[in-house]
């Protein structure tokens, strides 16, 4: 009888996997994740005091704000060139969020866009005061560096 | 409904006895147990998963006892430091030991500057020909007031610390 070529012997196509070690090794991979895993996330917020560096060179006109809190929720805005004030915002609100929300807007709508001109801000100055609790004020920071305003300075104030 | 052809034929001692014998059988466990393998395989799959989306390789950070941090948005990613930590009762730690009241810390820094200063040395001392880079994390509970935050961040700026990085709960 003629053999028929290339067919041959069939072979099984249901192939068994041994899952001992896959078992093994993913038991593993769980008890190394679960204890290396972190469940809560510290972040920094990174405070620049000292105005030591040179910025770098841009197109944009460069100034410096100075954010003074008046009380809680109530802050002025001071935009500052060479030192000098050029123009003064108020942010009012009656409670936090809507105050943060303010905030954003005005340095959005009236600092960035500075008589209708595109501006940079090297430096933002906070000056906290005594009733501003430390987490409303990593508030603004929050709402500086939404802005893209990062060289951002806290300033030492006395209590008051 | 199919019917039990032995027990519709036998009499009622019969049914009690039949009755007897199963439920006999029916306390008799099976001593080799089947484990569900695709199902744990499944759900072990799911789990490293899970858990390698969350890994995470940044460095950690001792957070405070009694220290509740305020959440940011625009939060960076933490360096290794030295950690201050002003609490909620007004304590001040340096690395977990207790400094003193930090009210009275600010008015009279002199422990403080010498810590700080043991700091400086020993990092001067395994770094050498490396300039101090000055960096210092400072945990404050979100209640405490930023007038006493500044002023400690005063006496970080004066004794070389100017890279002062506020710790804060990052929310994704």
């Amino acid at each position: 009888m003629r053999k028929q070529v290339g067919l041959g012997k069939k072979k099984d196509l249901t192939a068994d996997l041994n899952l001992t070690p896959f078992i093994d090794l993913l038991s593993t991979c769980v008890c190394f994740l679960l204890i290396t895993a972190v469940w809560i996330e510290i972040g920094t917020v990174e405070i620049k005091q000292s105005h030591g560096t040179a910025a770098a060179a841009s197109k944009k006109i460069s100034y410096d704000l100075d954010l003074v809190y008046k009380t809680a929720t109530n802050l002025q805005l001071n935009l500052k060139k060479n030192g000098k004030r050029v123009k003064s915002f108020k942010v009012q609100a009656p409670n936090e969020e809507v105050f943060q929300a303010q905030l954003f807007e005005t340095i959005k709508t009236n600092v960035l866009t500075f008589k209708n001109k595109s501006i940079e801000i090297a430096t933002a100055t906070v000056t906290p005061k005594s009733i501003v609790n430390y987490g409303s004020l990593i508030q603004t920071l929050d709402t500086l560096r939404k802005n893209e305003i990062v060289n951002i300075g806290i300033l030492s104030a006395k209590g008051n | 409904m199919k019917l039990n052809s032995s027990l519709v034929a036998a009499d009622a001692f019969e049914k009690h006895l039949i009755n007897r014998n199963r439920k006999k059988s029916w306390g008799k466990k099976a001593a080799v147990y089947a484990l569900m393998l695709t199902s744990m395989v499944d759900m072990f799959s799911m789990l490293v998963v899970f858990l390698l989306q969350t890994f995470s390789t940044s460095p950690e950070i001792m957070l405070s006892k009694g220290v509740i941090l305020p959440n940011s948005l625009t939060a960076s990613q933490v360096k290794e430091a030295p950690v201050l930590a002003i609490s909620k009762d007004g304590n001040l730690y340096l690395d977990q030991l207790l400094v003193g009241v930090a009210t009275k810390v600010v008015t009279n820094p002199t422990k403080l500057i010498n810590q700080l200063n043991q700091i400086k040395n020993s990092w001067a001392k395994n770094h050498v020909g490396i300039p101090f880079p000055g960096e210092v994390n400072l945990q404050a509970d979100k209640e405490v007031s930023s007038v006493l935050v500044s002023q400690v961040m005063a006496i970080l700026t004066s004794g070389q610390f100017q890279a002062i990085q506020l710790a804060v709960m990052g929310i994704r």
